[in-house]
């Protein structure tokens, strides 16, 4: 039972956390069409930037709310400046077939993920470095007995459920979240209702660069910060959103909760040197069982 | 007043509208007809601005549209219901109405609940079925709710594209009769664009004609269907 507790709730922490990297990647590529390769790249240099300001004496939230607000910049900054003028170049060559339409902005955010990389080897040389918590990270204690949980782990559960309910709110109750859906799903009809479609493109990116800034943060107190360390969360990321559907929000961030429980069982119950294989796996067992995703639709042509 | 003079729009070098040159006079309805390929649906992509043209110029109240922005245009008072109702099926009815708004939700906040209130008394099916989304109408209610999305921007200058095609003959009668009403009770300026031509005319004020991009008759809408040679030679009956 013991071992069972651990792994729930080690699972629901992680998972919540891939949740988030989950619901970035998931943002973009409804919103845009892109697979970001350089979301967690602009994650590590965020959390960089946290890391900095603690160093210099901040405290651990004034760091993470610029942590978060550079994500949002940094978000914004990778659709102004590379990808919006990467795809309306409509007169060149190259762009005239779909295929490289879709191809070129994927190759840019390997670009991207590879300067941000060297950047913060420039800056911070490359160090692998802690990262503090804002809470302390031992097991609770009930009485004279350790349940499996830690207190810091209760922070991530929390924070990622104030963040879920936020997004839920925003895309479900405003004007901003419909116009946001609306362009993702048909562009066209939308820029007809007199929305500009670009701007509501670059928050998209805002707000996932903001949902992975703050992965960023949250898993980095376990793992350490490194310019490597997060490339793992992307892959585990992706199976969460690939597991969730990709188009679908709600999809996605169950996804992430499914991938944590995977690794986390894995973890306790098989070996740590598993997990790897493991989330691999599980990625093809849920593309052969639902390639659609759990909450994905079916793309329904009418004709 | 629109007026387009001299539109030329290409597609790789095809000239899908060929020195165009028409106007459409305000509070009356102007319906453009032709063969597929005529160029019907290339003139009014081009007039809201989602295709640029090659050269020519379209003025809107004495604003000049080639240059501006699909989003500008539209705020300028151009709402156009493009082809195929097209609405956003996963979208329930009333966002899809809620999104034509939106751009106006923070200047006009009053009109735009009276506006949505309009199309539902306009269109009551539409109450009924808010909430389902848009994916589960019929042909006709998805032209009823694409039309009521252009209508809560509170258009000026309405561009309809073929919103007949694909509809029961009697379905496509009444959308084109409430299309009339509205024209005729709230100066509304229409451009029709239809393949169904006698549907059209019998609306509408003036007829053009388009044959493979070019005009090849400009004349109201009465003079138009009285002339069989122009049917035969270019509509085939």
């Amino acid at each position: 039972m013991d071992s069972f507790l651990t792994a729930f709730f080690s699972g629901t922490s992680q998972g919540a956390i891939y949740a988030l990297v989950s619901l970035g990647l998931v943002l973009v590529w409804r919103g845009a069409g892109v697979v970001n390769f350089a979301q967690m790249g602009q994650a590590m240099f965020t959390t960089y930037i946290a890391s900095q300001l603690i160093q210099n004496n901040y405290s651990y939230w004034s760091a993470f709310v610029i942590a978060l607000i550079s994500g949002a910049i940094l978000g914004a900054i990778v659709d102004l400046g590379l990808m919006r003028p990467l795809t309306s170049r409509k007169n060149s060559q190259l762009l005239n077939s779909q295929s490289m339409r879709t191809t070129i902005p994927v190759i840019a955010s390997l670009g991207i993920l590879g300067v941000l990389k060297s950047l913060a080897g420039i800056f911070w040389a490359g160090e692998e470095r802690g990262f503090p918590t804002p809470v302390p990270a031992n097991s609770i204690k009930i009485g004279s007995t350790n349940l499996a949980i830690t207190g810091f782990d209760l922070f991530v559960i929390g924070v990622v459920f104030i963040t879920l309910v936020l997004t839920t709110i925003f895309f479900t109750k405003t004007g901003m979240g419909l116009a946001m859906r609306a362009s993702a799903l048909n562009p066209e009809v939308t820029r007809l209702s007199g929305i500009k479609v670009g701007s509501v493109r670059t928050l998209g990116w805002a707000i996932s660069g903001t949902a992975s800034s703050l992965a960023g943060l949250l898993i980095t107190p376990k793992t350490n910060l490194s310019p490597n360390t997060l490339d793992l969360l992307l892959i585990v990321g992706f199976t969460a959103a690939v597991v969730g559907g990709l188009t679908s929000l709600a999809g996605s961030v169950l996804g992430g909760f499914i991938v944590g429980y995977v690794i986390a069982f894995v973890n306790v119950y098989g070996a740590p040197e598993n997990v790897f294989i493991a989330i691999l796996v599980f990625l093809l067992l849920a593309l052969f069982i639902r390639p659609q995703g759990i909450l994905g639709s079916k793309e329904v042509r009418r004709v | 007043m629109l007026n387009v003079s001299n539109l030329i729009t290409e597609f790789a070098s095809i000239k899908a509208l060929n020195d165009i040159s028409f106007q459409a006079k305000p509070g009356c309805i102007t319906t453009v007809i032709g063969a597929n390929g005529a160029g019907k649906s290339t003139l009014l992509r081009t007039i809201s601005g989602l295709e640029r043209p090659t050269s020519g110029s379209i003025k809107w109240l004495d604003q000049e549209l080639t240059n501006k922005s699909v989003e500008s245009i539209v705020r300028s008072g151009i709402a156009q219901v493009p082809e195929g109702h097209a609405v956003i099926s996963q979208l329930s009815v009333a966002e899809n109405i809620e999104l034509g708004g939106l751009f106006r939700k923070r200047k006009a906040r009053g009109d735009l609940e009276v506006a949505t209130k309009e199309v539902y008394e306009l269109f009551p099916i539409l109450y009924e079925r808010r909430r389902e989304p848009a994916g589960s109408l019929s042909g006709g209610e998805r032209q009823m709710l694409a039309i009521s999305r252009a209508l809560v921007s509170r258009p000026k200058l309405l561009l309809l594209d073929e919103p007949s095609l694909g509809l029961a003959p009697l379905i496509s009668a009444q959308i084109i009769s409430i299309v009339n009403e509205l024209c005729r009770n709230t100066g509304l300026t229409v451009l029709l664009v239809e393949q169904n031509a006698n549907t059209a005319l019998a609306v509408a004020d003036h007829g053009i004609l388009l044959a493979l991009g070019k005009v090849v008759a400009n004349l109201p809408a009465k003079e138009l269907i009285a002339d069989s040679s122009l049917r035969a030679a270019y509509l085939g009956y």
